[in-house]
């Protein structure tokens, strides 16, 4: 209020920082809604008569929610391949010791690399194309899967593993029955921080590869800047924050809780 | 939260015959003759065999009977356990169970650990039930054993408590009767009751005594409570420390049940701790004795108040 206020009354230019009303402006055009909430009051405000600068299309077409689905599959695809890659790496650190040093420090240091770092040598050995952003996206949180699953499951009492053996679970049922559910707590706090970083990546993978096909959330951002449209920056600044906060708070936070609890941990 | 209960209830009408009520008796008879661990001049070090815990270990745990081994804390008494519970190797002679070298944990000499080691995935009826699992048993039959070994240990109506819902008292009730369910040869107490209250302690004592007294199996069982030692053994070992040997031994030749308060017990507690505290004392003048030096501290420029600074 006092920010959209402030603009209106001592009339901030809205080229150099946007009002709210200017931001959601923004955020229904890109759905191929067009309203004039940042226009001065008028007769009829806040609606707009006259053509649109494009051709809206059906809702389910507009730029910001295919934006949205592309982002979505690269990030379902990109944090599968990292789960995976992730998840095989951890367990083996954990298992055997030797490669744990081997690859533990290096793990420790990459991780601390900003994945779009990765981004030129992805251009350079895959090209602009997709594989390219998903390379960024699982260099940039596959690392950070693996340590902390691999922390997590150092931290599983030993007093399981000889409770089950004493118990009868011994070869694949003894990882099957006792140290996977004993794993559990250490699974869920890896993806959820894996998450995030595969998030981040592929965020900033976007902002690199804008010449991929596909359009993600990146994309718009980046478009927003080559239109000098501030607005629009904000509005999909705004929107990734949500998005990530969305799936953390109400997926990740939400399952390691449930874990939690039911290990007596919360 | 009688679910198991009534549901064991109609499982058993249903079965019919084929009784598990028999079936529960069938361990006591099963059991005479089986379960005598023997252990033949045990050695067992640290690195290797550098350092001996365990020197020259030879005892019997005849059949059905309960034996408690009690020393000074760092005698050795939990690697004991591990040795006859098959968790570690010995470095030297052999352990037996009926006449076959234990190489490996199993079932048939389960254990009853300090800290519980509940599983906490699981609920307190999956924990007991879980060995039954592990050994392929039908859904249908384990309910049947764990509503059994639930109530044995007057748990019945917590059996569907998730693991951190139960009390530090419940938790080695549970931890027993997932022990039990197995229908081990021996049963291997490891200071099962060191973290529980004293009057959950003696709850606990009664009642093992009482299952004992129902399953006549053989029990091990660990500690350094010689009051503890005392009221549950039939005989008690001493074990001295750094090398862990067998000391003394005392037979605990009163009838079961016992009364706790009774003064033979109190009498023999006595004689007993006379017998630890000897030992303590020999082992902590002999550690102290290797390091402690006030003079040579002051030489070294040492400030004999802060000698722990740099550990």
């Amino acid at each position: 209020m006092i920010w959209e206020g402030a603009y209106r009354v001592i009339g901030w230019r809205e080229w150099i920082f946007p009002a709210p009303s200017h931001v959601l402006d923004a955020m229904l055009g890109m759905l191929d809604v067009r309203t004039g909430f940042g226009k001065p009051l008028a007769a009829g405000w806040p609606l707009i008569k006259g053509p649109a600068g494009r051709d809206p299309g059906p809702w389910y077409s507009s730029p910001l929610l295919s934006a949205n689905l592309v982002s979505g599959l690269r990030l379902l695809a990109g944090f599968a391949i990292s789960i995976g890659l992730g998840g095989f790496l951890g367990l083996a650190m954990w298992r055997s010791k030797a490669l744990d040093q081997l690859l533990g420090p290096l793990f420790l240091g990459l991780q601390t690399l900003p994945s779009v770092c990765w981004a030129p040598m992805a251009i350079l050995v895959f090209g602009i194309n997709e594989t390219g952003v998903l390379f960024v996206l699982v260099m940039g949180s596959f690392f950070a899967i693996a340590i902390a699953l691999r922390d997590g499951l150092k931290q599983i009492p030993p007093i399981y593993q000889r409770a089950g053996l004493m118990l009868g679970a011994d070869g694949w049922k003894l990882y099957r029955y006792v140290l996977l559910p004993a794993a559990l707590p250490a699974m869920a706090g890896s993806l959820r921080q894996g998450f995030s970083f595969a998030w981040r990546s592929l965020m900033g993978a976007e902002l690199m590869f804008v010449a991929v096909r596909d359009h993600g959330l990146g994309f718009l951002l980046m478009m927003g800047r080559e239109t000098s449209t501030v607005e629009q920056v904000v509005a999909v600044m705004i929107i990734m924050v949500v998005v990530g906060m969305v799936a953390d708070r109400w997926g990740f936070a939400k399952l390691q809780q449930k874990v939690q609890l039911r290990f007596g941990l919360g | 939260m009688n679910a198991v209960d009534r549901g064991s209830g109609e499982q058993r009408r249903a079965v019919g015959p084929f009784a598990p009520a028999q079936l529960q008796r069938a361990p006591v008879l099963r059991d005479v003759g089986r379960g005598r661990l023997e252990m033949r001049g045990v050695d067992k070090g640290f690195n290797g065999t550098e350092t001996l815990v365990l020197q020259d270990i030879s005892l019997t745990v005849a059949s059905g009977e309960f034996m408690v081994v009690v020393g000074p804390s760092g005698c050795g008494k939990t690697t004991l356990l591990n040795l006859a519970g098959g968790m570690v190797k010995a470095d030297g002679g052999e352990v037996l169970l009926d006449g076959k070298p234990v190489d490996g944990p199993g079932p048939e000499r389960a254990m009853v650990f300090q800290d519980h080691g509940l599983f906490p995935w699981l609920t307190a009826a999956q924990n007991i039930g879980f060995g039954l699992r592990m050994a392929g048993m039908s859904r249908a039959e384990r309910k049947d054993r764990v509503a059994e070994a639930l109530r044995t240990v007057h748990l019945s109506s917590s059996g569907e408590k998730l693991v951190h819902e139960l009390s530090g008292g419940m938790k080695q009730r549970v931890a027993i009767a997932r022990a039990l369910v197995m229908d081990p040869a021996v049963l291997l107490m490891d200071e099962p009751f060191a973290a529980v209250d004293a009057q959950t302690r003696t709850l606990l004592h009664a009642q093992l005594q009482e299952l004992w007294c129902a399953t006549k199996k053989t029990i091990l069982f660990v500690t350094h409570s010689v009051g503890e030692a005392v009221r549950l053994a039939d005989r008690i070992i001493v074990l001295s420390a750094q090398p862990g040997r067998i000391g003394r031994e005392v037979r605990v030749e009163l009838s079961h049940p016992r009364d706790f308060d009774s003064p033979q017990i109190s009498e023999l507690v006595k004689l007993v701790r006379t017998e630890i505290e000897d030992e303590v004392n020999r082992v902590n003048r002999k550690m102290a004795g290797d390091f402690w030096k006030p003079a040579a501290a002051a030489d070294l420029g040492v400030d004999p108040h802060d000698m722990g600074g740099g550990i």
